[in-house]
């Protein structure tokens, strides 16, 4: 017996605990770590601390501290020098290895998507038993069924090997807590480090109750930003399970135009419930903007953009985008406006930042800009983006006050679409 | 912006709806008349005429019921039937399950081959000919086209399937008896009429269709407020499915059965209406099976494919590349092969592997419809959406007398050979 031992999950469910006169306790059915994966690299939450036996028909949950696992000549066992009961807290504050991770889906944090556990693997210290890995790969399905060391045997006469494939515990992050009650912003911190349409991609597949409670559990920054990437019909199950005030948070915090496309889809009522709950001030935007038909450019403007006076020195308006901080498309384009909102001119951060800090704007900007009308079909976007090649066009109404602008990131979809069916005809 | 102006918008948008939520049933309806949906009907009124018609109805309703509840556990969880039963019922279960999917989604793939075999010999194309540009066909449509395109095709297709009202009318049936067959159902006490209405309703509720109409509906985002869309779609495709079922045997059963001609495949049937019904009736049925073949060809691997790695946690779906989802390529396209080389081995049993992948069905079935049953009861999963008690009666039977029609499949093997 050496100080290390390494052993599967599936290999110790099902079968029995002893006692230290090598009388059977119960039948293990479940092990409890003190927490959810949080990828916090913190040893102890990779702890086994709890046991789920099965003793006379009745489950009850044991504190593993007093519990050990050996090898013996290929053999696990389970021993127990005592049975300490654990109280509902600790068991309700902790995660089941069998309940809640194995055949369920986690996310695997390096490949940014989700994988399907066949088998967590756990090691035995000094310092007690902790998670190590957990198995997604085809040994694993075979281990489960019971065919993995024949099949093994078999494929080695003909010099295969079967591929094992592991991830290690701090790199996954569970996402199914059906039937758990933990704090889950603090369970999920992890995935606040994935890039929003790799989390995006993620909820799509989790199925609906967990998308949303992990949905729930994001800051409403990120999950403004994860908003934006989801699906249409994915938007639509968040946007109508959250309750009305958290989902008008998360809207406020997103570009005018992105929730005018999602409130367009939901039902009359839901999407007037959600604009009053809104600031003012957002939900204003969002009302001008839903009065513009799907087909028209103005549908699909944003009003998040950046308008000077033309009097203004360059000095001055850098200072102002300090002070303001603007998203990155914003500053793809800025627009010069006189009184009345008319535009006369465009500049973008190039010619601000090549040019003297007391030149006046309307020195360096480009008079005469190209544009788009808001009532404009939204087929006309395409050419001026690739005549002009431009990242945004400002978009006026037909007394040539500036409007919006729409940006390219949101029309490359329609774009690539537009090429591949013009290319299938 | 005015309260009409929205009014109006929306009506456009719901009658739009109703035709984009239309497709998962009617479909999933239309696969199920597969060629070897199409050759059990017809050895059915070959041998027994009108007498077996009768078995369309516990069949529809069934079919109906099985397919309201792949559509509720989809709307409800967002999560396939194969993912449910992972989650739910542990790995020996799975594998169980999804081996027996797997290898009847090859031998069903196999039937669809012979189906095109079949009705591409009596237009004088040879078999070593069409399955393997047919095989190759459906291989593009599916991994270099778009799903999108795919399905647009699919659905014209299934009119096609219409072409066995205008064989069953040329053959000028008998109404007034088949009206009297459906009222009064008969059945002879006897095991080869008891194979043959297992066979028929095995045919009809097949059990890789429950994952199809599952992640079908999730494909589309339904809603449960638009549940009664789909209850629709699900009702239209049903019918769908059972009227082409009854026009095919109708069209045997009016010209093969009075003559006594015994057929053992759909090819014979479309061979025997020749001078029976006519030249046209005899080329439109064969049409009939060819587009049935193809239109099953293209689904069944690609499903059975994705089920798999859907259950076993590999990644799959035509939007990812092949080196994604490696297993998912591999599984799909090795099915196809397999099935197509089947085909062209000279002198290959195809009786017999139809046969048996419909023991096969006929085994899986129960197991299917039993997890169901548990998963759509089980408020941790479904919430208030549990089935209610008329479901739960008409689920808790089917599953009864499948059971005992799978049994006795399984307890009458060569009775069922000479079926």
């Amino acid at each position: 017996m050496t100080s290390l031992t390494t052993f599967y999950l599936s290999g110790i469910i099902g079968k029995e605990a002893f006692d230290s006169d090598g009388e059977a306790v119960g039948i293990i059915k479940d092990l409890l770590i003190s927490a959810v994966p949080s990828g916090q690299n913190d040893p102890n939450s990779q702890l086994v601390t709890g046991i789920k036996l099965k003793i006379k028909k009745e489950s009850r949950y044991y504190s593993f501290r007093t519990f050990r696992v050996v090898k013996a000549r290929e053999f696990l066992n389970v021993t127990c020098t005592d049975l300490i009961e654990l109280n509902r807290e600790e068991v309700e504050n902790g995660l089941l290895l069998v309940e809640n991770i194995l055949d369920k889906q986690i996310v695997d944090m390096n490949g940014r998507k989700l994988v399907r556990v066949n088998d967590v693997r756990l090691a035995t210290l000094p310092a007690g038993t902790f998670t190590v890995a957990v198995d997604v790969g085809i040994d694993g399905i075979l281990r489960r069924i019971g065919i993995s060391t024949p099949m093994k045997k078999i494929l080695s006469l003909f010099k295969v090997s079967i591929p094992t494939k592991y991830i290690l515990w701090d790199d996954v992050q569970a996402v199914d807590f059906s039937n758990l009650n933990i704090k889950l912003s603090k369970s999920v911190a992890k995935l606040h480090t994935l890039h929003p349409s790799d989390l995006a991609d993620i909820l799509e597949d989790i199925g609906k109750k967990s998308s949303t409670s992990v949905f729930s559990a994001l800051d409403e920054e990120k999950a403004a930003d994860v908003l934006e990437e989801l699906e249409t019909h994915a938007q639509i199950h968040i946007v109508e399970s959250l309750p009305v005030n958290k989902v008008a948070d998360v809207l406020e915090k997103m570009p005018a135009d992105e929730v005018a496309d999602i409130l367009d889809e939901l039902e009359d009522d839901r999407a007037e419930l959600l604009l009053k709950e809104m600031e003012a001030e957002s939900s204003k935007e969002v009302r001008e903007l839903l009065e513009y038909d799907d087909d028209l450019v103005g549908s699909i403007m944003t009003t998040d953009y950046l308008s000077f006076s033309g009097t203004k020195t360059v000095e001055e308006v850098l200072q102002e985008l300090r002070l303001k901080k603007p998203e990155a498309p914003e500053l793809y384009n800025m627009f010069v406006t006189e009184k009345n909102d008319k535009l006369v001119g465009t500049f973008n951060l190039r010619d601000l930042v090549v040019s003297e800090p007391d030149r006046k704007i309307k020195q360096i900007m480009k008079s005469e800009p190209v544009s788009l009308y808001d009532d404009q079909k939204t087929g006309a976007i395409a050419e001026i983006v690739s005549k002009y090649n431009l990242l945004a066009v400002p978009v006026i109404d037909r007394q040539e006050q500036l409007q919006g602008m729409v940006v390219v990131d949101d029309v490359v979809e329609d774009l690539i679409s537009e090429r591949k069916t013009r290319k299938r005809k | 912006m005015t309260l009409h102006d929205l009014n109006r918008r929306h009506i456009f948008r719901r009658l739009g709806l109703f035709l984009v939520i239309l497709g998962p049933g009617i479909i999933t309806g239309s696969v199920d008349n597969d060629a070897g949906g199409i050759t059990t009907y017809s050895v059915a009124a070959a041998e027994y005429g009108y007498g077996l018609i009768w078995t369309l109805i516990p069949s529809f309703i069934v079919l109906v019921v099985v397919q309201e509840m792949n559509a509720r556990m989809g709307i409800v969880t967002g999560k396939g039937l194969a993912d449910l039963i992972r989650e739910n019922a542990g790995m020996k279960i799975t594998f169980f399950i999804f081996l027996g999917l797997l290898l009847s989604g090859i031998g069903n793939t196999t039937t669809e081959f012979a189906g095109v075999a079949g009705s591409m010999d009596l237009f004088g194309v040879p078999k070593y000919f069409s399955v393997p540009v047919v095989a190759v066909l459906v291989w593009l449509l599916v991994v270099k086209g778009t799903y999108r395109i795919a399905e647009r095709i699919f659905l014209v297709f299934s009119i096609s399937l219409l072409t066995y009202v205008v064989s069953a009318i040329m053959g000028k049936p008998d109404w007034s008896s088949i009206g009297s067959a459906v009222v009064r159902p008969r059945m002879d006490m006897n095991v080869k009429s008891l194979a043959m209405v297992i066979a028929l309703v095995g045919t009809t509720i097949a059990p890789w269709m429950q994952f199809y109409m599952q992640s079908s509906v999730i494909e589309k985002g339904l809603k449960m407020n638009q549940y009664k869309y789909t209850m629709a779609d699900i009702i239209v495709g049903c019918i769908v499915t059972v009227i082409v079922a009854f026009f095919i045997m109708v069209a045997c059963a009016s010209t093969l059965f009075p003559n006594g001609i015994e057929i053992k495949e759909a090819r014979d049937a479309a061979l025997a209406l020749k001078p029976l019904a006519g030249n046209l009736a005899s080329h439109v049925f064969a049409f009939g099976l060819f587009i049935a073949s193809i239109f099953s060809a293209t689904i069944l691997p690609l499903a059975t494919a994705y089920f798999v790695c859907e259950a076993f946690g590999f990644e799959a779906g035509l939007d990812k590349k092949w080196d994604e989802a490696k297993e998912f390529y591999v599984l799909y396209t090795g099915i196809l092969i397999i099935s197509a080389l089947i085909i062209l081995i000279p002198g290959a049993p195809l009786i017999q592997i139809s046969i048996w992948s419909q023991v096969i069905n006929g085994v899986l079935l129960p197991v299917v419809l039993v997890s169901m049953m548990v998963l759509i009861n089980n408020k941790k999963i479904m919430g208030t959406y549990v089935n209610n008690q008329f479901t739960n009666i008409v689920g808790w039977s089917a599953v009864v007398i499948l059971v005992c029609l799978s049994a006795a499949l399984l307890i009458l093997p060569a009775i069922t050979g000479k079926a």
